[in-house]
This record gives C-alpha cells, sequence and structure tokens, in this order.
C-alpha cells in the first residue's frame, strides 16, 4: 500500500549515506560542522522512525531489481512489519541521544570528522538490516555494519591495540558471514528465492527445514551478537571511544543479530533452536560471572552485554523471538545508558577506566550518578522496571518450557547480573575516592548529561512502567504478547529467583566490595578464582591458533610453492628448454631477455606460417 | 548498424598507439609538448571506453546476442562482455598514465610511450572480434609489459622478466595451438574467424582433438595465473613499473579469462570430463593455496600481487560452475568481478607506491603508523582494500557473492572451501592495512621523515585513486550497468556450451563434474 511510507523509508536510510558521505569528503578539517551535521540527522531519522512506528500497522513494502546474475534477481527492498517498527525506533531513538552524547564526549578530538561520519555510516548500515526484505539485501548490509565497527573501533588507530582489535573485531565477523552466506545460498538452491515473505510461504509450506539452512544462518549471528565462540571480539572492541561501545557494542549492532534471528525465525529447526537456547544460557552465566573480574568500567560492561545477548539467544531458542526483541529493546535503553554513564565517569574523571581507581563519585557527579544507578536497577531487573519486564518473561518462559536446565543457568545469570552490578556501584560510586583523577572529577556537560537523563530515567524506569502505554498498542505487537504472558505473582518462580538474586547479589557485592580498599575483594580472597573468570584462555586459544596453526600452515604452502611449483617447474622444465635451445642457437638466455623473447615470437609465427600452409 | 559507435571504438585504440609512436620516434621531444601529448593518449580511451559501455547497453544499440559482427570493416568489434571489459581498461590505464606521468625516470619520452602501447594493445583485445587479431593485440601489449620490467623495474627485475617471458610465451604457444586447432576444425577460414563463427562452425563438427580443450584452458590460464601456472605472477607484477603492474594485473591479465570463456567454455567442454575435475582442484587451489600464500607475505607489493593470483580463484570457480550447472550466473558474476578487480587491483598498486614513495619500503615490519602522517592516503588504501575483499558497495562484492550463490548447487564442502576466502583475504588485507597504517610509527618512519620530510597523497594520484574507486563504487551501487551488457552473452555462451556437452559425436563425451 502507502507509497507514502516507502518514502519515508527512503529518506531514513539514506539520510545517514548522505551525511557521512558529506562528512568523509568535504567536513574533514570541520569537525565541530560535522558533528551537528550527524546529530541532526540522527534526530531527524528518530522523528521519521516514529512517525512511521504511529503511522499504522499494516505492512510497508518496496522492492526493487539492481541487476540478475541468470536466474538469481539481486534485488532491494523494505519489509517493514511490527517488528521492523519496533526496531526502527528503538535503534534511532537511542542513536540520536548517542550522538547528542557524542557532541560533548569528543569534543576535544582532532578527528571528530571522521568519527561522525563512521556513526552516520553506521547508522545507514543498521538500519539497512532492519528495512531489508531479502537476505541479499541483509547480507549487504550486515557487511557494511561489520565495516562501520571496525572503522569506529580503529579510531584512535595510533594506538597498537586500537588496531588491533578492530581488525579482530572484522575478521571474526567475517568468520560468522562464512556460514552466512553459505546459509543464503542453500536457501536459493532450496527455495529459489532470497525474499522474506516467499521464503516464509515456502517454509509454511514444507514439511521440515533442514537442520543445515538454519544451522549456516546462525553463524552470521553468532558473529554478529557475539555469542560463544565467536564472542572474543566484543571486549576488545572497547578500544573505541565509549559512544560507540554504547551505540556499537550495547544497543544496536549486537542487538542486529537477534532482530535477523527473530526475522527468519520460521528457517530455523528445532535442533538449531535448542542448541542456540542451551548456548545463549550457559553464556549468560559466564559472561556475568566474568564481568566480576575486569577492572576496566568498559570492560565490565562488555561482559554484562554478552550475558543479556546470551538471554536474548535463549529466548529465541526457546521459541519466543518477540521476548528476545523485547529484551532487545529494553536492554538498548538501559545499556546504552550504563556505557554513556561510563563514558561520562571517564570523561569526568580525566580518561581514567580502572574501577579500582574510582570510588565516592556519587557526590562528585551527581547526575550521572543517579541515572546509572537507576540504569543499573533495570539491568537487575528490579520489579517494574524495564528491564524486569523482558528479562523476567525470559525467565519465566524457560520454567513453564519445562527446561530446567536452562532455567537453571538463567537463574545463576540473575544472580551475576545483580553481583556485578552491586560491585560497580560500589567501586564506582560510593566509598571514597581512590586516585587523583577520581578526587578532581567533574559532572559533564549538558550535550553529555541530556542523553543520560532521556535515556535512563524516562526509558529504563518510566519507559518499563509505561511500556505498553506509551506506545500505540497495534504497532507494538511482539511487546504487547510478550507482556500478556507474565504478570507479577509473587510466586512465579522468575520472581522468587530475581527477588532472592537481589538481595543476595546486589546487597551482598555492596557490602562485600566495601571491604577492601583500592583492590578486588574477590581477588584478594581468591586470586585462583579471580584468574578464572578473567577469561583470558579463549583468547589464548585463538592466538595460540592464529600463530602455531595458521601462520606456520601458510608459511609452509608457501615453501612448497617455492619449492616444487617455482623451483622444480620453473628452474627445471622452464630453464631447461632455454637452456637447450640457447645451447642449439649457441646463445645465451640470460645475455638479452629481449632478444629470448624475439626469438620465442620468431618460432611461433613459423610455427603459424607452417600451419596455415599445411592446412 | 551505425557507424558512429565503431569509429569511437577505433579511436579509443588506436589513440594510445599512435601517441606512442610520436613518443617512441620523438625521443628529445620537450617534456611538457610529450607530457601534454601521453595524457591525450590515455585520456581519450578513457572517455570513449565507458560512453562505449553505455551505448552497448542500450537496447537500441544491442539486440545481438553472442556475435557482434562489423562494426567496421577492419575487425574491430564489442560484445556484451568486452564491452564492460575494454571500459575497465580504459579507466585503469588512464590511471596508470597519471602515474606514469608523475614519475620521474630516465627515457621518460620511451616510457611513456611503451605504456601507451601496452594500452592500446589490452584495449585491441578486448575491441576485437576476431581470434587472430584477438591474438595479436595481446602479443602487441606483452612485448612493451617484458620491455618496461626489464628496464624500468623494480628490485630484482631481470630474473621476474625472465621467468614471466618464458611462461607467458609458453602460454601463448600452447593456447594459439589450441586456437588454431579449433579453428582448423570448425572449418572457418582463418580470415574470417571470429568468435562466433568458430563457435557456430565447432557446434556442427565432427571431432575435436582431445587436447585442444585443455591446450586452451591451461595456455590462457597461465596468462591468467590459475594454479599451478602461477610463479611467474606475483614476481612478474612487483618487480614491474607501477604503472605496468596496474594495466597487467588489472587488465591486461583478463585477456586469458576473456578467451576462456569465449573459447574454451562456449565451445570446448572444458568443464566436462576430467579435464573439468583439473579445472576445478586447480581453482579451488588459486582460492585455498593462493590465499595461504598471501597469509606468509612480509612485503606489501609483494602481498598485492599474490592477493592478484588468489582473486582468480573464484573467478576460475564462476566460469567452471557455469559449464557444469548449465546455468549463467556464474558466468555473469565472473565477469563482474573481472571488472571490479581490475579496478580495485590497480587502486591498491598505485596507493602501494605511494606508500613506498614516502616510507623508502615495503616491507610490513618496517611500516607502521602512517595515518597519522597521510590520512587521505591511508583512506583510499583502506577503501581500496575493503573494495578488494568484497565489501558491499564496491563491485567486487557483486562478483563475488555471486560467485557463491552461483555454486549453491555443489557440495557444502565445496562451497565451504571456495566461500573461505572471505576469511582468508580479510586477515591477509586487514593486517597489511594495520601494519602499514595503524599502531605507532615506526622507528625506521620516523627516521626517514626526520631526514626527508614527506606530505600526503598529491592531487595527481588523488584523482587517479578516485577514478577508479569511484568506478568500482558506481558498478557497485549501480550493477546493471555490467549486467545488462554482460546478461546476453552470457547466456548465449551458456547455451553452447551446453550444446556441445551434450553433442554426442564429441571425442570426449561430456558428463560434467558433478562432485
Amino acid at each position: 500500500m502507502p507509497s507514502d511510507l516507502s518514502s519515508l523509508v527512503h529518506w531514513i536510510l539514506f539520510l545517514p549515506l548522505g551525511a557521512a558521505a558529506l562528512s568523509a569528503l568535504f567536513l574533514r578539517r570541520a569537525g565541530g560542522l560535522a558533528a551537528w551535521l550527524s546529530t541532526a540527522t540522527a534526530f531527524i531519522i528518530a522523528g521519521l522512525s516514529l512517525k512511521l512506528l504511529t503511522a499504522g500497522t499494516a505492512d510497508v513494502t518496496w522492492h526493487v531489481e539492481l541487476a540478475k546474475f541468470g536466474g538469481i534477481s539481486l534485488g532491494f527492498g523494505y519489509l517493514i512489519d511490527a517488528n521492523a517498527r519496533l526496531m526502527l525506533f528503538v535503534v534511532s531513538f537511542v542513536a540520536a541521544w548517542i550522538h547528542l552524547f557524542s557532541v560533548g564526549y569528543m569534543k576535544e578530538d582532532a578527528a571528530r570528522g571522521r568519527f561522525f561520519a563512521g556513526l552516520s555510516i553506521f547508522m545507514f548500515s543498521i538500519l539497512g538490516i532492519v528495512v531489508a526484505d531479502n537476505l541479499l539485501m541483509t547480507f549487504i548490509f550486515w557487511e557494511l555494519v561489520g565495516f562501520s565497527s571496525y572503522m569506529l573501533i580503529a579510531h584512535y588507530f595510533d594506538k597498537d591495540y586500537a588496531a588491533a582489535a578492530s581488525k579482530k573485531a572484522f575478521i571474526v565477523n567475517r568468520v560468522g558471514d562464512l556460514g552466512f552466506i553459505l546459509g543464503i545460498a542453500m536457501c536459493l538452491s532450496l527455495y529459489g528465492t532470497l525474499d522474506f515473505t516467499a521464503l516464509k510461504d515456502h517454509a509454511a509450506g514444507a514439511k521440515a527445514i533442514p537442520v543445515a539452512v538454519g544451522a549456516l544462518l546462525m553463524c552470521g549471528f553468532l558473529g554478529k551478537s557475539a555469542q560463544f565462540p565467536l564472542h572474543v571480539w566484543l571486549t576488545d572492541a572497547m578500544a573505541g571511544p565509549t559512544p560507540v561501545s554504547a551505540l556499537i557494542h550495547a544497543a544496536t549492532m549486537v542487538a542486529a543479530g537477534v532482530y535477523f534471528m527473530a526475522r527468519v525465525s520460521f528457517l530455523l529447526a528445532p535442533e538449531v533452536l535448542h542448541f542456540i537456547a542451551i548456548s545463549g544460557a550457559s553464556m549468560a552465566a559466564l559472561a556475568g560471572l566474568c564481568a566480576l573480574a575486569q577492572t576496566d568500567i568498559k570492560k565490565s560492561l562488555a561482559y554484562s552485554t554478552l550475558a543479556h545477548l546470551g538471554i536474548m539467544g535463549c529466548a529465541i531458542g526457546l521459541g519466543h523471538p518477540e521476548l528476545a526483541l523485547m529484551h532487545m529493546a529494553m536492554h538498548a535503553f538501559f545499556k546504552a545508558t550504563l556505557f554513556l554513564g561510563a563514558g561520562s565517569v571517564i570523561h569526568g574523571c580525566h580518561h581514567e577506566q580502572d574501577m579500582l581507581k574510582m570510588g565516592g563519585l556519587l557526590k562528585k557527579m551527581p547526575l550521572t550518578a543517579a541515572t546509572f544507578i537507576a540504569a543499573t536497577l533495570s539491568n537487575c531487573a528490579v520489579p517494574f522496571l524495564a528491564g524486569w519486564y523482558s528479562k523476567d518473561a525470559i525467565i519465566e518462559a524457560a520454567f513453564h518450557g519445562g527446561h530446567l536446565a536452562i532455567f537453571a543457568f538463567l537463574s545463576l545469570a540473575a544472580l551475576a547480573t545483580c553481583l556485578y552490578s552491586g560491585r560497580m556501584i560500589r567501586l564506582v560510586f560510593l566509598g571514597e575516592a581512590n586516585s587523583e583523577e577520581a578526587a578532581h572529577a567533574h559532572e559533564s556537560p549538558w550535550t553529555m548529561t541530556l542523553p543520560l537523563v532521556v535515556l535512563g530515567l524516562v526509558y529504563s524506569v518510566a519507559g518499563g512502567f509505561l511500556a505498553h502505554a506509551i506506545i500505540p498498542a497495534g504497532s507494538l505487537q511482539p511487546i504487547g504478547k510478550a507482556l500478556g504472558e507474565i504478570a507479577f505473582h509473587l510466586d512465579a518462580p522468575s520472581t522468587i529467583v530475581g527477588l532472592i538474586s537481589l538481595a543476595v547479589g546486589f546487597f551482598g557485592a555492596l557490602k562485600f566490595y566495601g571491604t577492601v580498599r583500592g583492590a578486588d575483594a574477590l581477588q584478594v580472597i581468591s586470586p585462583r578464582v579471580y584468574h578464572v573468570l578473567e577469561h583470558r584462555w579463549m583468547d589464548g586459544l585463538y592466538r595460540w591458533y592464529v600463530d602455531a596453526v595458521q601462520r606456520r600452515l601458510a608459511e609452509f604452502i608457501a615453501f612448497l610453492d617455492l619449492l616444487l611449483i617455482n623451483g622444480v617447474a620453473v628452474r627445471w622444465i622452464g630453464a631447461g628448454v632455454p637452456a637447450v635451445l640457447g645451447y642449439l642457437t649457441g646463445r645465451s638466455f640470460h645475455r638479452g631477455q629481449t632478444r629470448a623473447y624475439a626469438l620465442w615470437i620468431v618460432l611461433g609465427s613459423l610455427f603459424l606460417a607452417w600451419f596455415l600452409i599445411a592446412r | 548498424m551505425d557507424t558512429f559507435p565503431a569509429t569511437l571504438l577505433a579511436l579509443a585504440i588506436t589513440a594510445p598507439i599512435i601517441v606512442g609512436l610520436i613518443l617512441l620516434a620523438g625521443r628529445d621531444l620537450p617534456r611538457s609538448f610529450a607530457s601534454g601529448f601521453a595524457f591525450g593518449g590515455f585520456a581519450i580511451p578513457a572517455v570513449l571506453g565507458p560512453w562505449l559501455l553505455i551505448l552497448w547497453s542500450n537496447p537500441s544499440t544491442t539486440g545481438q546476442q553472442f556475435q557482434s559482427e562489423g562494426f567496421w570493416g577492419f575487425g574491430f568489434a564489442l560484445n556484451g562482455l568486452s564491452a564492460p571489459l575494454l571500459a575497465m581498461t580504459s579507466l585503469v590505464g588512464l590511471a596508470a598514465g597519471i602515474k606514469a606521468l608523475t614519475q620521474e625516470v630516465e627515457g621518460r619520452n620511451t616510457y611513456l610511450g611503451l605504456i601507451l602501447f601496452m594500452l592500446g594493445g589490452t584495449l585491441g583485445v578486448f575491441g576485437t572480434n576476431h581470434l587472430v587479431g584477438f591474438y595479436f593485440f595481446h602479443e602487441f601489449a606483452l612485448i612493451p609489459t617484458f620491455i618496461l620490467t626489464l628496464f624500468w623495474g623494480g628490485e630484482g627485475r631481470r630474473p621476474a622478466a625472465m621467468q614471466m617471458a618464458i611462461y607467458l610465451t609458453a602460454g601463448a604457444m600452447a593456447s594459439l595451438a589450441g586456437i588454431l586447432i579449433a579453428i582448423d576444425v570448425s572449418g572457418v577460414d582463418i580470415g574470417g574467424a571470429t568468435f562466433v563463427k568458430v563457435a557456430d562452425g565447432l557446434q556442427n563438427a565432427q571431432q575435436l582433438p582431445a587436447a585442444t580443450g585443455a591446450l586452451v584452458l591451461f595456455g590462457l590460464g597461465t596468462l591468467a595465473s590459475l594454479f599451478p601456472f602461477h610463479s611467474w605472477a606475483a614476481p612478474g607484477y612487483s618487480a614491474a613499473p607501477t604503472p605496468v603492474s596496474m594495466l597487467h594485473a588489472g587488465a591486461l591479465k583478463k585477456f586469458g579469462l576473456y578467451g576462456i570463456i569465449l573459447l574454451g567454455l562456449s565451445s570446448l567442454d572444458i568443464t566436462g570430463g576430467s579435464l573439468g575435475t583439473w579445472f576445478l582442484w586447480f581453482a579451488v587451489a588459486n582460492v585455498l593455496l593462493i590465499g595461504l600464500i598471501c597469509l606468509a607475505q612480509r612485503d606489501l607489493k609483494q602481498l598485492l600481487s599474490w592477493s592478484s593470483v588468489a582473486h582468480m580463484g573464484p573467478i576460475f570457480l564462476g566460469i567452471w560452475v557455469c559449464g557444469v550447472s548449465g546455468k549463467a550466473d556464474g558466468l555473469d558474476a565472473a565477469a563482474f568481478l573481472m571488472v571490479a578487480h581490475g579496478l580495485s587491483c590497480a587502486a591498491l598498486f598505485l596507493l602501494a607506491n605511494a606508500v613506498r614513495a614516502r616510507a623508502g619500503t615495503y616491507r610490513l615490519d618496517e611500516l607502521g603508523g602512517l595515518a597519522t602522517r597521510t590520512p587521505v592516503l591511508a583512506a583510499l588504501f583502506i577503501a581500496a582494500t575493503m573494495a578488494s575483499i568484497g565489501l558491499p558497495g564496491f563491485g567486487n562484492f557483486w562478483g563475488e557473492v555471486g560467485i557463491f550463490l552461483a555454486l549453491r548447487a555443489q557440495p557444502l564442502w565445496l562451497q565451504a572451501l571456495v566461500a573461505s576466502t572471505v576469511v582468508i583475504s580479510a586477515a591477509y588485507a586487514l593486517r597489511a592495512v594495520a601494519s602499514t597504517f595503524f599502531g605507532p610509527a615506526s622507528e625506521a618512519l620516523e627516521k626517514r621523515f626526520a631526514s626527508a620530510p614527506f606530505g600526503d597523497l598529491g592531487w595527481a594520484e588523488r584523482f587517479a585513486a578516485f577514478i577508479l574507486l569511484g568506478a568500482s563504487l558506481t558498478i557497485g551501487f549501480v550493477p546493471s550497468l555490467i549486467t545488462k551488457s554482460v546478461n546476453p552473452v552470457a547466456a548465449g555462451v551458456t547455451t553452447y556450451s551446453q550444446h556441445n556437452a551434450k553433442a554426442p559425436a564429441k571425442a570426449a563425451p561430456a558428463a560434467p563434474a558433478k562432485r
């Protein structure tokens, strides 16, 4: 139907591309202008997305064929269903405020033009994934998201760790994409189309979906959403500026995988779902515990993100993609707030990121502290806050589905969440300042605190209360349905688990981490446990593979090539023949290559002449 | 047919050759005069090439599928496959020419003249429909390539030029034998041996010597660096002066692929029987083994040279799968990648040379942190790298992904081996970017900057890089620019190849390698 709505989508999608191109080509030295251009674009997109969200519930579709390879149509088009509307709004709204935050955060940065061009190109990429109506277009923007993330992580490219982290993120994501593209090829082979709507019809008509289809498509999700075993890039990605961590590695990019899985959930066989559920739940528990052994505030938050992604993955695996999407939306708000809050703290403490050197910031940065704590409580799933609705719904779903192992893992994850949240609050905001930087901390400017207040207070807290009221019910079918399935009962298992975790975990952590000053209490008591939770072994494993296996294999093959093909073939046969000819003609080929070549041409011409005459 | 496009085509091919002759004859021409002339020789085809492509894609000008008879009595002609290749060559030629004009070399006029010859010959390869003309123009372009590498090349140029000469001559001889046998069997008079006539003749031919397909495939494959006939390529490109590397690796090399498609795939059943099996494994080796060799490189230009060999793998596989599956999609994608690879590969050679001009070395362990001093160079290099590893937005993406999709009916392990290129190429390309541009500036670089301060990329080189990357972005955003022209030819070639594969009277009965 409405063509006017599809033109709205054109604007939403291509505005940021235009802004990025302008900034990259002309505003490299006019950083301030680029910053405001990019931010204004982001707010316009948020407005347009809100308009789309409220403009009705019918699917918006639009399609054009870019080209054809044989019988394969390379299509480009939009499919805006209820999920897409919600995702568009969440992404663009959160992103707009993060843009505003960045204006303040990056004020001193010389490469602001590049940074904001990167943010805009990222917006273009992620919005493309959201609106795409076919697998190939999803893949295109999927790759572009990988690229924008690469550029933004590499923002401080003159630092070795940023160079390494950006490379790692891109390559690990590409490992996932390898499976993804094979899955796309398999869909095309089985169903003859890449279009979501057509695929859905085929899937509904088919008896069973082959496991391989879902398993391969899932690879893309494992990479982009940082699921085990491709999760290793996410924590290193904190090398980028903090707003990037907030935007990409908390709110949107990692959510793209969840969104995509929900979009193709009809292609996932039960075996695939089961795997996602188990791996998601166990990763949620493990990552939550690992967050306890990080001293860098951003790394700790990154592990927290991993844990929540595990929970979302688990929801998809349990057959509740709508719950996963809802948690994605809620998580986007409070995790963005947490990261921006961390950014504000880092900015206030003169770029100190070590939590052990902070402390007592509640008084020095009250606004930051208030929003951070509010978002933390939402993260801990305090009843009636945003995180509670979505997370407890998933835990409840696990229990009611009879998946007790998953329920146990998720409960452990809930406890871990409360533990690391309490630890973070205790170390950063309470107690005394543990360094010069923290002692002289200052509150951040309005461009940074306003987004915190809007995202944090309005959405993590009030948004939770008003989740059904503020957004028109019709366009929010996924959330409405999810909310219908859960109600607050004191005797519901998820509520019991949640309240116990909160009491034991959160308050326990507050007390426990107050016992030692300037050091981590767990590390003091049990260095061995702390070391295990630091979670370096997986990186070690990959490093071993790259250094010991891959590089040696590459060098060995290069050596073989040199020895066998180049050495034997060229020096023996290749040089042997000319040497014989050279001997016969009485001339050394090594004296003048051009002459040698001319000889060959003459021989060739003779051959040609002979051929023509003989025939 | 309208003679106007034919005139344009003839002008595009002859202009660089005539200017080249003038420069060779007038070795003492004043510098500014020679520069202006040479620029004209590079620029005229660059205007005409894309123009011809647009004319060709226009439905009112085309309408003939595989055939492209008589744009001009002289034998110049375009077809849907060669039109995009000619346009690509002309743009690579302009960029290479701009690079050459900024270089300070001994015997500058001769140097420029020879590069113009090379360009004219390469344009001629794609601008003729006659098999002998096709072969002739290739040799015409190769001779200056050897001379340029030998006299103006870099480190290790003598053995590299020697090796290249032997390989390419051997390959050319083998393919010539195959071509001549094919013409003979087809019963077409050699004076009128166009691709179409020979293919038509071979459709009805009674028997074809079994080795013909192998001679053409491996002969032309050598020129396109098919494994294991690739050893000349990496040292050859590395040792050649930059404009020559750009033209050779980007454009001239596509000669082999073009011939394999129009002669081998269409008429010689190269994907059937045991020959097809060998073809498959060699192409996979191009992707995998050469990809791994790329990972072991320690030198930026060597890496680019090797990766340009590795990127031929998917193209070969696209051609292979077209013959095996009887569907045109693989060929469409392969043709797309041929064009896109020419652009990205030339851009990388151009920019890598700019790195060397500043840092004084291609060695990755001595480079580092260049992005701080030369942000524009870094940005363009990263863009070219991203193009070459198939980032969407650049043309290479469509080619690579199209080939993966075309392989969809093949066994999964084979698809996985081929698609692993997305990981391998990202690994070596990003490693090169990181060790050249990222991290703190290396000691060697700091010392060099202190003794001989250098600036960011100059305007001429920026312009050259913009042409190449701009073209790649254009076909990345509007892929129909290429596919509209290629689709009919790909469909035609596929029909011919299927007819041949199924013909009962063939010497090698065709059981397409369904593995």
